[in-house]
């Protein structure tokens, strides 16, 4: 019988790089600028690279096959966090997410690199060389927009009050994770993730100037802001929507999602819906 | 230091020919016309102070870490292949 716990582990890891990367490849022609369009499509490759990955180590334990696992289970089967199925929005929203993302996942991958199944720690060592080269990315990004001018700065705050609390979800536990936590097989539970990843974050941002608190509101910390030529610019919070409250991004780990994972879905899986079980 | 490029016609690549230690752009230009294009090796010819030359400080970045067969036209090979079987099932079921 095949390994419960560890497919339901696979398989939420499999299931946010595929929904992440396709949210990504979204950006592709539409990209703040050219370079970017092909960097950031790239990432999204990767990501995608990197579900198909982990769909092929759960197809060898259940006998299954990764096209199917990746393109052919209905949406509500999906174990991916919410933060991963949130629609674009604007670049800041993107950028915060792609940052909160790989901050994340470069904790789970660092434990998963421990792990007592030698194939999971075999591609967790594998992947986290180009995860360490998307988080660089991300890095290169937060800096300057955080510190640029008044606008990208104010859209990363809110954008950043709307991202941090759902990427929490991101360590919401797999069903049988204590089982897995003691066998091994995931060296680290998601609690102490967490912990270990909200302490990053929070030093991070308090360094990049940002507010640390989840639902701290733009106008709270971008008051006054130097703009691109120096000057103090008062940012009043008339000036902008306010931000959406935003859930605790919990429940995709047992298959509750948001209706944006629908419409993802319905969108990613067209093609292989009209003739399941065709090859490339 | 500058470093000197140089190419031969306006549809050929600058490349990487040498440095020069001048103490600006035009004496850099100038000694590099001297060093590296003697004998009508080029025509056109770059200077660039080496400290505006920028690499990354780890270069294991540079390496492909993963399957990117999709990068390469090899990866789509038996496209053809596919596509000839598809035309023959197609004509099949015309049949």
């Amino acid at each position: 019988m095949a390994d419960t716990a560890l497919v339901d582990l696979l398989t939420a890891l499999a299931d946010d790089e595929l929904v992440l990367g396709h949210r990504h490849s979204e950006w592709t022609g539409f990209a703040p600028h050219l370079e970017e369009d092909v960097a950031f499509a790239s990432i999204a490759q990767d990501e995608i690279g990197h579900a198909a990955a982990f769909y092929t180590l759960v197809a060898e334990l259940t006998g299954d096959d990764r096209d199917r696992l990746a393109l052919g289970r209905d949406h509500t089967e999906y174990r991916n966090a919410i933060i991963c199925e949130r629609p674009n929005r604007d670049w800041a929203y993107t950028l915060a997410r792609h940052w909160l993302y790989d901050t994340a996942d470069g904790r789970r991958l660092e434990a998963l690199e421990r792990s007592s199944n030698e194939s999971v720690a075999a591609l967790a060592t594998k992947i986290r060389r180009e995860e360490r080269y998307h988080l660089i990315h991300a890095d290169s990004w937060m800096r300057r927009v955080a510190g640029g001018p008044v606008e990208g700065r104010t859209r990363l705050i809110d954008a950043m009050a709307l991202a941090f609390p759902e990427a929490v979800g991101i360590f919401e536990p797999v069903e049988h994770e204590d089982e897995l936590v003691e066998r091994g097989v995931l060296p680290a539970a998601s609690e102490q993730m967490k912990a270990a990843f909200l302490e990053e974050i929070r030093t991070a941002l308090d360094r990049l100037g940002l507010p640390t608190q989840g639902h701290a509101h733009a106008a709270d910390a971008a008051e006054f802001v130097a703009s691109s030529s120096g000057d103090l610019i008062s940012q009043g919070p008339a000036a902008r929507e306010p931000a959406e409250a935003s859930s605790n991004g919990v429940g995709g780990r047992s298959g509750i999602h948001t209706d944006d994972l629908r419409q993802l879905w319905e969108d990613m899986t067209t093609q292989y819906r009209s003739n399941p079980g065709a090859t490339w | 230091m500058f470093e000197v490029f140089r190419r031969s016609g306006h549809r050929d690549p600058f490349e990487h020919c040498g440095s020069v230690i001048a103490p600006d752009p035009e004496m850099a230009l100038l000694m590099a016309k001297e060093c590296f294009l003697r004998r009508r090796e080029g025509q056109h010819l770059w200077v660039a102070r080496r400290s505006d030359l920028h690499s990354f400080s780890d270069e294991t970045l540079l390496e492909i870490a993963a399957d990117k067969s999709y990068r390469f036209p090899e990866g789509y090979r038996d496209v053809v292949a596919k596509r000839e079987k598809a035309r023959a099932r197609a004509k099949e079921l015309q049949d």
